[in-house]
């Protein structure tokens, strides 16, 4: 398998792995899922600008991934390089979150910043 | 102008981002203590994850569109950038996405109070 569609598989597992030591259960949540929907529609937008092939700003080298573009010129790979960006940051958010609210030390929350499930969820 | 495509694509992110912070109340560029806490790692993962890209050839920066300003390791500053703006405006996002989520409950709880 090309290296740079391996690296992006693995920072996927990673990303899944620091979720779950993080103990925020943030895929559990419709909050989550649907910021990274919201995500998901700029980034071909912005990454189709950024990687087409008529005047490409980055270019890839067709020995180190898959060679599937899509939608225009976005290397598959590049969806799970981006989501694990993005995800991997929304995860160390809400974990300084939760340590900052249980340290005594720090001023209390803000009243519409405290933790909820979805309802969603329940029964997962 | 060309060779700021780059940079100017993410200041076009930062601000169609904004309104999400000054309008929807995301609450994220105002706790930067929370910011740098939860970027730091990322940025230098991701840093360096482009570095050993960069090296192995997985991808290379086309010279028209860049600043050309390099740092260390022959990453370019907008890789630098990118990896700061991108994680900031999924951080806006999800918070902006929470406040609407939390004003939609609130709406229906109160619809099902009047019933």
């Amino acid at each position: 398998m090309p290296e740079y569609t391996v690296l992006a598989v693995v920072a996927v597992l990673v990303t899944i792995a620091l979720e779950r030591w993080s103990g925020t259960r943030l895929f559990m949540r419709l909050q989550f899922w649907l910021a990274m929907a919201i995500v998901f529609a700029f980034q071909v937008v912005v990454d189709g600008w950024l990687t087409k092939l008529s005047s490409p700003i980055v270019l890839y080298n067709l020995e180190h991934h898959l060679g599937v573009r899509w939608p225009w010129d976005v290397p598959v790979e590049d969806y799970l390089f981006g989501f694990a960006m993005v995800a991997s940051t929304i995860v160390l958010w809400e974990r300084a979150k939760r340590s900052r609210r249980a340290d005594p030390e720090q001023p209390p929350a803000v009243a519409h910043d405290h933790v909820e499930e979805d309802r969603w969820t329940q029964g997962r | 102008m060309d060779r700021y495509q780059y940079l100017l694509l993410m200041a076009a992110c930062l601000a169609i981002t904004l309104p999400l912070e000054f309008v929807l109340g995301a609450r994220v560029y105002r706790r930067p203590a929370l910011l740098v806490t939860a970027l730091v790692p990322v940025v230098v993962a991701f840093s360096v994850w482009d570095i050993v890209g960069i090296w192995r050839g997985h991808w290379s920066y086309n010279p028209l569109y860049v600043s050309g300003i390099d740092l260390p390791l022959r990453m370019p500053l907008e890789e630098l950038v990118f990896f700061v703006v991108i994680p900031v405006c999924g951080l806006l996002t999800y918070e902006a996405v929470g406040r609407v989520l939390r004003i939609v409950r609130s709406l229906r709880s109160g619809a099902n109070a009047d019933a």
